[in-house]
């Protein structure tokens, strides 16, 4: 686990400063009034003159002592900080998004299994494909086009198209937790609420779009598998209600596998959605990514990859611990 | 595993057993109406791709003249240029894009690219990804550790971000796209082929071979890859339509080589420009990615429960 963070930052390190064409760390520093020489005398200053690893190490030191850097482009604010304001963001666009993914891809895959090889079958399965199969980019414009614009020129109640609260909203609530949508609840403000509700719709919908495809699959797999199992012949035998048989008996069992891949989603959509974020302009940390990225801002990408990798491996930490309470016939 | 065993000495029975697998097999694909649809959409994006430049000239892409667009009613005054898209309809079935190009013909000649690049990427992905997990599984200890503890490093990155930041460093050409996917992509076959290596190292046939003095080298490459192979075979089928959603999503994002490149996603970037005013142009592209991912994921799927044994009888 530990390797595994010290691999990516080195990746990413070398990668952000180690080529030709790299992101120029000492960017932040650059202005106009700078004299010449004094440029030298600063790479020389923060050792950026000296070979790769010794830059790592420093770096190293840096990152331990909570020193992130600087983002030159967010007027000079520390890295660190600039992550954690646009955290909850994302927080709330993974939340809203995991809520519509279970609530559809968990039905959609019951059907499947349930109704196995008929049209229904098929009908859910092309569902569940084209959710993966979708470009999430152009998924997202075609949402904007049709429950924005559309519903705007048909005089229809229209969702916004993107942002995370309408501009005349913005601001009007204390900021407590960060998430638009619990503060506006925390403060008794019912108008805010309703507004982040609807702007977070179909962001959330186009990333569950995408991952309900997925968890659809493998609720319908895990399900035929448990359908055949002895236990549910006895149930039926017993002369229980299909109902019963399958919602209680089958059900239980079939949900496991689920579980593990809604963990792997989590994980990665608190990486934060890029393309999602961005098409939205939802102002999450994946959002700022692409902007790093673009503007070479190789401290916030450092940290950005760090945390999302730490985020994946403590998930598949949790998600294994979770089996042995929820699956009584695994023992470590 | 006496079976498995007689396969690879190859008898007559064997072939004849060859065959009535091949027609159970051709029984079930017919039994399911999607797979039939997936191929039938693969076959044909791969005969459109066959015949693009065919049909359209590549110089087509880049010539642009305004002077002959039709549709100057629907011309749309930006900042920067005049542009004058027309609507889908007579003169050009799906429309004209931002440079007055044909959308239609742009489609046909973007397929055979994407379809390329897909192909190119998971053969590579896959051919380095099977030899090195087959090579780590095979040798096992310290060497397999190291090969899997790299993989897991690969496997916590936030995927896209790791090709986003290779594509701005090396700059914005197809190869480097293709590089940036490809180095996203290989981590996969590696922990595939090396689960499946492992599992097959312990059967009986295995053992049988190592004991008669057939080199390692052999064993895995005729003996143990073929008999693992049906699981990568689904995954290459299923990774062509996510290949080509993530490259198609580098180019969107911005890491286009040039804005008139007939690609995909470079047809559906220039659509957003146009959303509100010609949305044709972003629609038509997507739903060709769409179909293309779709062919390949619904025949990849399809090919899981055909050729895995657990699911057949």
């Amino acid at each position: 686990m530990i390797f595994v963070l010290f691999g990516v930052s080195a990746i990413v390190f070398y990668m952000a400063r180690g080529f030709p064409s790299a992101f120029a760390p000492w960017a932040q520093y650059v202005s106009e009034k700078l004299k010449p020489g004094q440029l030298e005398a600063i790479i020389k200053a923060h050792g950026f003159d000296q070979p790769l690893y010794i830059q790592y190490w420093y770096w190293l030191q840096d990152v331990f002592h909570g020193d992130w850097g600087y983002s030159n482009w967010a007027n000079g604010l520390p890295t660190y900080y600039v992550f954690v304001s646009r955290f909850p963001f994302t927080v709330e666009l993974t939340i809203a998004a995991t809520i519509f993914t279970v609530a559809l891809g968990i039905p959609l895959g019951i059907l499947s299994a349930v109704k196995n090889n008929t049209a229904i079958d098929h009908v859910a399965r092309i569902i569940a494909l084209t959710g993966y199969s979708v470009p999430s980019y152009w998924f997202a414009y075609i949402l904007q086009l049709v429950f924005f614009y559309y519903f705007y020129t048909w005089g229809l109640p229209n969702l916004p198209s993107g942002g995370i609260i309408s501009q005349g909203l913005a601001g009007t609530v204390p900021t407590i937790t960060g998430l638009p949508i619990l503060d506006g609840l925390l403060a008794g403000n019912l108008t805010y609420t309703v507004d982040a509700l609807a702007h977070v719709i179909l962001p959330a919908f186009n990333l569950s779009f995408i991952s309900l495809g997925y968890l659809a699959r493998i609720v319908r797999a895990s399900m035929l598998d448990v359908l055949r199992q002895d236990y549910i012949t006895m149930a039926r035998s017993k002369g229980l209600p299909e109902r019963i048989v399958i919602y209680r008996h089958a059900l239980r069992n079939a949900l496991i596998p689920a579980m593990t891949l809604t963990g792997i989603f989590v994980a990665g959509l608190l990486g934060g959605a890029i393309i999602t974020e961005t098409v939205f302009s939802w102002p999450g940390v994946g959002n700022v990514s692409l902007r790093a990225v673009f503007l070479g801002d190789s401290n916030f990408l450092l940290l950005y990859c760090l945390v999302t990798a730490l985020i994946i491996v403590v998930t598949n930490l949790v998600v294994d611990v979770l089996y042995l309470f929820i699956d009584p016939r695994i023992k470590y | 595993m006496n079976e498995k065993a007689d396969r690879a000495h190859g008898t007559e029975s064997e072939t004849q057993a060859r065959i009535a697998e091949l027609k159970y097999s051709l029984h079930l694909m017919r039994q399911n109406p999607l797979v039939l649809a997936g191929l039938i959409l693969v076959v044909f994006f791969t005969a459109v791709a066959a015949v693009a430049t065919l049909l359209v000239s590549n110089d087509e892409a880049f010539m642009f003249d305004f002077g002959q667009s039709y549709c100057w009613s629907n011309a749309v005054f930006s900042w920067t240029q005049l542009e004058a898209t027309c609507p889908p309809g007579t003169n050009f079935i799906l429309g004209t894009d931002g440079f007055g190009r044909d959308l239609l013909r742009m489609i046909i000649l973007s397929i055979p690219l994407d379809l390329k690049i897909a192909f190119l990427i998971v053969a590579a992905a896959s051919a380095f990804g099977v030899a090195l997990g087959a090579i780590a599984a095979w040798i096992g200890g310290k060497f397999d550790e190291a090969i899997l503890r790299i993989t897991d490093v690969f496997f916590a990155f936030p995927g896209l971000v790791l090709a986003l930041v290779f594509a701005a460093l090396f700059g914005r050409t197809v190869q480097t796209l293709t590089l940036a996917v490809l180095l996203v992509w290989w981590p996969t076959y590696v922990r595939l082929t090396r689960g499946q290596v492992l599992v097959e190292k312990e059967k009986t046939y295995a053992e049988a071979l190592k004991s008669i003095g057939v080199s390692p080298a052999r064993i895995v490459l005729f003996h143990i890859i073929p008999n693992a192979i049906y699981p990568i075979i689904v995954q290459m089928t299923l990774d062509i339509g996510g290949v080509i959603l993530t490259f198609s999503a580098l180019i969107f994002l911005g890491f286009s080589p040039s804005p008139a490149l007939p690609e995909l996603g470079n047809l559906a970037a220039d659509g957003i420009n146009h959303v509100f005013t010609a949305p044709w142009l972003i629609v038509f592209p997507g739903l060709t990615i769409l179909l293309i991912a779709l062919a390949f994921n619904l025949m990849g799927d399809g090919l899981r429960d055909i050729l895995d044994p657990r699911l057949r009888r």
